[in-house]
């Protein structure tokens, strides 16, 4: 047996042997507190996955924003040292802000359209990706924006052979943590905003001890995470395989 | 054609550089011919490759002129290409398209490209490792794609700075021979800055010694060597003596320097 297939062999039994232990713990336990995984498994009804679809929408509005804006604002700042300097400390302060504690600022300020919301998981995924688009924007090596000028290259050509390539495996992997970041701020503005999709699901099913459904929503959230992570994993090693190895 | 009448390749007059209250180098004036290698040794942080950085145009001079066929240079300009010593590869960038940089942003057509690469990887021996990329092979490797990247502009002006110091000794000598064979085969003018007294007097047609703080040309020796060049030449009675000359003439220096604490 090949190392690899070793390895998945571990994996799957490890994940049995958890599935199985929930199962029991939830059979003992009582099913209003921890709801078996077959309970959890029937209660993946077609309302929690249109509520998963509804929340796809607000998730993928709001990341696809952060990204569409964190990027290129990271390499503005690499390129521009003063703007950089001026706005690093703020950068890495609100990197740090535990962005939950926004959430009633923001629902005084906009109230509980869709909008807040996307700015809730906007707010929550665009600094992991600035922070490290910057972050690698700073480490270019600087003989190689002189070979550039050596070889005579025009402005354009310096960002399309030299910054954005160099920038891109950063980018990713802000883009990366970004995923569970804006996971997160989806369910929490789902839940102190106007409540909707997962989060009204867990909200209802919570109120009215429905275990199962609950954690039928969570399962569904974390499966997805894991989904897009890997997905952002394999994207960074197609396209930044000679970082790591460098 | 009269000595006078073969103008220079490269004219270096008066140059003098500071950085604020550091002056690195003073009233230096070179002048390199077409077919003609100089090279140039001294003292760490003499300023030999601020020098060279400045004869590219990647950096200004303070005082004095630098001219590259009679055209005085300000910003880096086409015919001249450097090669860098820590070969400042792309490292994203397979050796093909490392190669193929300096043409495509000269506006090369795909056709030219074509034709071009494929020769100057194949001159620096580096025939089918054109898909690999930088991290995949040894430092001899890199810096040969580094040569053959500057070589495929077809520069007339090659400025070299240090490009063997940062492979191993055996690496370094198989490739000064490489170069030494490459230059035969097209000759042109060459700027070359090294650490090595041997690199010097195996590759220069003159060493030029600069000395002092503020730098200044010490003394230029004349390599009266044969061409080619290569191995051989190690073993000729002449070279032990220019590389005693050179030695002789830059350790008096580095003598006084790491003993005048004590003065």
């Amino acid at each position: 047996m090949s190392a690899r297939r070793l390895g998945w062999t571990i994996t799957a039994a490890g994940l049995a042997a958890g599935a199985t232990l929930w199962e029991i713990a939830g059979r003992s336990v009582g099913a209003a507190f921890v709801a078996p995984l077959s309970d959890t498994i029937e209660a993946l009804t077609p309302s929690v996955w249109r509520a998963l679809a509804s929340s796809l929408g607000l998730f993928a509005t709001g990341f696809a924003l952060s990204v569409a804006i964190g990027v290129p604002f990271g390499l503005l700042l690499a390129r521009m040292r003063l703007l950089r300097v001026a706005l690093e400390s703020y950068i890495a302060i609100l990197n740090a802000t535990p962005m939950a504690a926004l959430i009633p600022f923001i629902l005084s300020m906009m109230g509980f359209g869709f909008a807040p919301k996307v700015l809730v998981v906007f707010l929550f995924a665009v600094f992991p990706i600035l922070y490290n688009t910057v972050e690698g924007a700073r480490s270019i090596r600087p003989e190689l924006i002189e070979v550039a000028r050596s070889f005579r290259s025009s402005e354009r050509a310096l960002w399309r052979d030299v910054l954005l390539p160099f920038v891109l495996p950063f980018a990713l992997t802000g883009i990366r943590q970004a995923i569970g970041r804006a996971l997160v701020g989806m369910v929490a503005a789902e839940f102190f905003l106007s409540a909707s999709g997962i989060g009204m699901v867990l909200q209802s099913a919570s109120q009215s001890i429905d275990t199962a459904t609950v954690f039928a929503a969570i399962l569904l959230v974390t499966l997805l995470g894991v989904l897009l992570m890997e997905l952002g994993s394999w994207v960074e090693g197609r396209y930044a395989a000679w970082r790591n190895i460098r | 054609m009269t000595e006078a009448a073969s103008t220079a390749r490269i004219s270096v007059r008066g140059a003098g550089k500071r950085y604020d209250a550091l002056e690195v180098f003073r009233a230096i004036d070179l002048e390199i011919g077409q077919r003609e290698i100089v090279t140039l040794v001294g003292p760490s942080g003499c300023g030999k490759t601020t020098l060279l950085r400045c004869v590219d145009g990647l950096i200004p001079l303070s005082e004095g002129a630098i001219a590259v066929d009679g055209t005085p240079v300000h910003e880096p300009r086409a015919g001249v290409a450097m090669v860098f010593q820590h070969f400042g590869l792309f490292p994203w960038k397979s050796v093909y398209d490392n190669v193929a940089y300096g043409l495509r942003l000269a506006g090369a057509s795909r056709a030219e490209i074509g034709a071009k690469v494929p020769y100057f990887v194949s001159l620096v021996g580096l025939k089918g490792f054109e898909r690999a990329y930088p991290y995949q092979i040894s430092g001899g490797m890199q810096q040969r794609c580094g040569l053959a990247r500057a070589l495929a502009t077809e520069p007339s002006v090659m400025l070299m700075d240090e490009p063997f110091a940062a492979v191993d000794a055996q690496t370094r000598e198989i490739l000064q021979f490489e170069l030494l064979r490459i230059w035969d085969i097209r000759p042109m003018t060459m700027l070359f800055v090294t650490h090595s007294i041997e690199e010097a007097v195996l590759m220069g047609d003159r060493v030029v010694v600069l000395k002092g703080r503020p730098s200044m040309v010490f003394e230029t020796i004349t390599v009266d060597l044969p061409r080619p060049r290569g191995r051989q030449t190690l073993g000729l009675p002449r070279f032990n003596e220019l590389r005693e000359h050179v030695w002789a003439t830059l350790m008096d220096e580095a003598r006084r320097a790491e003993f005048s604490v004590s003065s």
